[in-house]
């Protein structure tokens, strides 16, 4: 009876502390929940503060002008100008403006990932006399204000023959971006050299090294460098201004500037054209963002 | 190994394919003439291409190969071709005094054209806007003017009576402290954009001497004082939208436009292309020139653009003959036709389309007063001057000082400038 007892209470002390056990395991899963939702409710009332911007673009770009600066503001237009949209597009050929952005950034593109890695590489893997001088030059290149270097480069590309053409805007690109190179080489340096000793035995040549082993190891990297390439080419303003002649040339970033009138701002087709504008860059960083935050945090470019 | 080659030959040929290089291939007794020139609310990308194709069908010599720049970045294009020394357009607006230099002297073209005089243009722009260190540097194509819109249905519904022409600062005050309203953040007028220009011309003052030698007596004259002193009583009225409401609520500086179509802003100094804008947005609008000062004469501050040859062009005699094309009484003429533009040249501009509009002949009127600009083109240091004597401007914008300490703070602003003016004469002359 008492080993019967002494077995019941065993019993009903497990029980209890299995109850125990999955009261503790609800209160922390609820906890957690709790917790999850509270964050999640934070990020959410966050990413609408940061949407406010895109929010009141979308509808400045559906109001006609003189809703726009009305007190009280208003977040609706009383009536939705969805023909500011084609307005916008039938005054200028944004379309026509997009393409050309299109071909600037995949020239440039390609630029960057058949120059930078070859140049990094080497000053990240090879052995060469003057390379470290060299490398301190290439980086000193950055420090220079693109400002100071518009009238050298502007008479350069001039005796060469290449203004009023896409040449000015896209030959810096095949021999490298100094701010790449120095991010590509930092990255490369990371990886184990006894990769690329391994891979020597078994007899890879330089380039079989760099191109089967280094670059594949490096795709975060070469992601962050072609979002930012994408980037600063769609938004690139200053360099198209001042190179190119033809209006069916330009990119979308000086098409947009020909809202902007001597007097005033059409501030409802320029919202209007410069939201559908930004579409091909939201849509690369919903398609990068895994590589992207990857990449630049690996990169250290946080913050 | 082949596959490599074989893609790179693709990307070199895909680069050939897209990259447009060289330009157009004309027959060699053909002159190609570049032309820069921005678009705006006055003429349009396709008003300009059509006078272009105008040009070029009646002259068959000459190519005119036109640039169409955003008006925004104009200016830093012309400021990078004209420091490298190469790829500057045969003919542009020379806007920035600074780019004079650099434009070819017409004077020879001038006397040897039966088709273009001086005498043809108005005297002013002509003064202010074509002639530089006695050269002929440029022709002046169209004009613009300050001058303050009203909104009429504002005035209506407070059951103010409209401005007349020859209003005074003090019914200006008067006026915009009537209109304004407070609960629907309303604003009577708008404040000057910066002191010494029309209405302190108006009101008799200078900053310095027309010698260029002395800032007592002038920066702190009794018109200096009264000017600033109005400017006291405006911005004490609270009828007009802070200097922070306008940088943020204003239209990059252009103006404050959208608030006057929004009807928070009931008189606004605006422009005359501005107008087109209003006529377009259904505002009930009139126009009267800015405030005058009972006897004394009366300026607008108004301006033209200059067009000029640059200096390193190749084929001189075409760029004139497309030059005198543009801004003589032909293109001109095409441009008023067809665009919201008032020409520079006073035959033409009697003949505007919209000539009997209450607007257009307002227009006309203040165009009639002597301009600020005269008094300043010929004064280089005048803005120098403007700049050390900056902080009465800011400390009155500001509601920094009382209205009775205007005047010290002027005769506190004369010896800086004075310094400022002697160190500017020094460099610029007088």
């Amino acid at each position: 009876m008492s080993l019967n007892s002494s077995a019941a209470r065993t019993n009903d002390s497990l029980v209890d502390r299995d109850r125990q056990l999955r009261r503790s395991n609800r209160t922390t899963a609820l906890r957690r929940l709790a917790g999850n939702g509270f964050l999640y409710f934070i990020m959410v009332v966050l990413a609408l503060i940061f949407m406010i911007p895109l929010l009141w673009m979308f509808t400045t770009s559906l109001k006609t002008r003189q809703e726009i600066f009305v007190w009280p503001p208003t977040w609706l237009p009383n009536t939705p100008q969805w023909g500011n949209y084609v307005e916008a597009f039938d005054k200028y050929p944004l379309a026509r403006f997009m393409f050309n952005s299109a071909v600037l950034v995949m020239i440039n593109s390609l630029g960057e990932v058949l120059s930078v890695p070859l140049i990094a590489f080497a000053f990240a893997r090879l052995r060469f006399p003057g390379r470290k001088i060299l490398f301190i030059l290439m980086l000193s290149t950055m420090m220079i204000p693109g400002q100071i270097k518009l009238i050298p480069l502007f008479s350069m590309f001039s005796r060469l023959g290449m203004i009023g053409t896409y040449w000015p805007l896209v030959l810096p690109s095949f021999f490298g971006n100094p701010f790449f190179i120095f991010l590509m080489v930092q990255y490369m340096r990371t990886i184990p050299r006894d990769l690329d000793e391994a891979a020597r035995i078994d007899g890879a040549s330089t380039w079989v090294i760099l191109y089967r082993i280094i670059l594949p190891l490096s795709l975060p990297a070469v992601t962050v460098m072609l979002v930012f390439t994408f980037l600063w080419t769609w938004n690139d303003f200053i360099s198209p201004l001042i190179y190119l002649s033809d209006f069916n040339s330009y990119p979308i970033s000086v098409g947009l500037a020909f809202f902007q009138g001597r007097y005033s701002v059409e501030w409802n087709m320029f919202m209007a054209a410069t939201l559908i504008s930004i579409i091909p860059v939201l849509a690369l960083y919903f398609f990068a963002q895994r590589h992207l935050i990857g990449g630049i945090s690996t990169l250290g470019l946080k913050g | 190994m082949w596959q490599r080659s074989r893609f790179i030959s693709l990307v070199l040929f895909a680069l050939i394919l897209v990259i447009p290089v060289g330009g157009i291939t004309l027959a060699q007794d053909v002159v190609t003439i570049e032309w820069w020139t921005v678009n705006s609310e006055e003429y349009s990308e396709e008003v300009q291409r059509a006078l272009v194709e105008q040009f070029n069908a009646e002259h068959p010599n000459i190519h005119v190969n036109i640039t169409v720049l955003p008006e925004s970045g104009f200016t830093e294009r012309m400021t990078t071709t004209l420091g490298a020394g190469s790829g500057a357009p045969d003919v542009a607006f020379f806007w920035d005094n600074n780019w004079f230099p650099q434009a070819l002297d017409l004077t020879a073209y001038i006397e040897a054209d039966p088709d273009i005089n001086p005498e043809m243009y108005f005297e002013g722009f002509w003064n202010t806007r074509a002639v530089w260190q006695d050269k002929i540097v440029g022709l002046p194509l169209g004009v613009g003017a300050n001058f303050v819109m009203y909104n009429k249905d504002v005035f209506d519904e407070m059951g103010v009576p409209y401005p007349s022409p020859d209003w005074t600062t003090d019914e200006y005050i008067a006026t915009a402290v009537a209109l304004t309203d407070p609960e629907l953040r309303r604003w009577g007028g708008d404040r000057p954009r910066g002191p010494f220009r029309a209405i302190w011309r108006n009101y008799g003052a200078f900053p310095y001497s027309d010698d260029s030698t002395t800032v007592e007596g002038f920066l702190n004259s009794d018109a200096a004082v009264a000017a600033y002193t109005w400017l006291w009583d405006l911005v004490a009225s609270g009828a007009t939208p802070t200097p922070a409401d306008i940088e943020i609520l204003g239209t990059e500086g252009t103006g404050p436009i959208d608030l006057f179509l929004a009807g928070r802003l009931a008189m606004a100094t605006l422009n005359q292309g501005h107008v087109l804008t209003a006529v377009e947005s259904g505002v009930n609008f009139g126009i009267v020139p800015e405030p005058q000062i009972p006897g004394n004469e009366r300026y607008v501050n108004a301006w033209s653009l200059t067009a000029s040859v640059w200096a390193g062009t190749a084929h001189p005699d075409e760029a004139y003959e497309w030059l005198s094309y543009w801004v003589g009484p032909e293109g001109q003429q095409f441009l008023m036709e067809n665009g919201q533009f008032f020409p520079s040249l006073p035959t033409v501009l009697e003949t505007h389309p919209d000539a009997d509009e209450d607007y257009v002949q307002a227009f006309f009127q203040v165009l009639e007063h002597r301009q600020v600009a005269e008094w300043v083109n010929a004064h280089p240091c005048n803005s120098t001057v403007l700049r050390a004597a900056v902080d009465a401007w800011d400390l009155i914008n500001l509601g920094e000082i009382e209205r009775d300490e205007v005047e010290a703070t002027l005769d506190s602003l004369v010896e800086p400038a004075q310094a400022a003016l002697d160190e500017c004469v020094g460099r610029l002359g007088g």
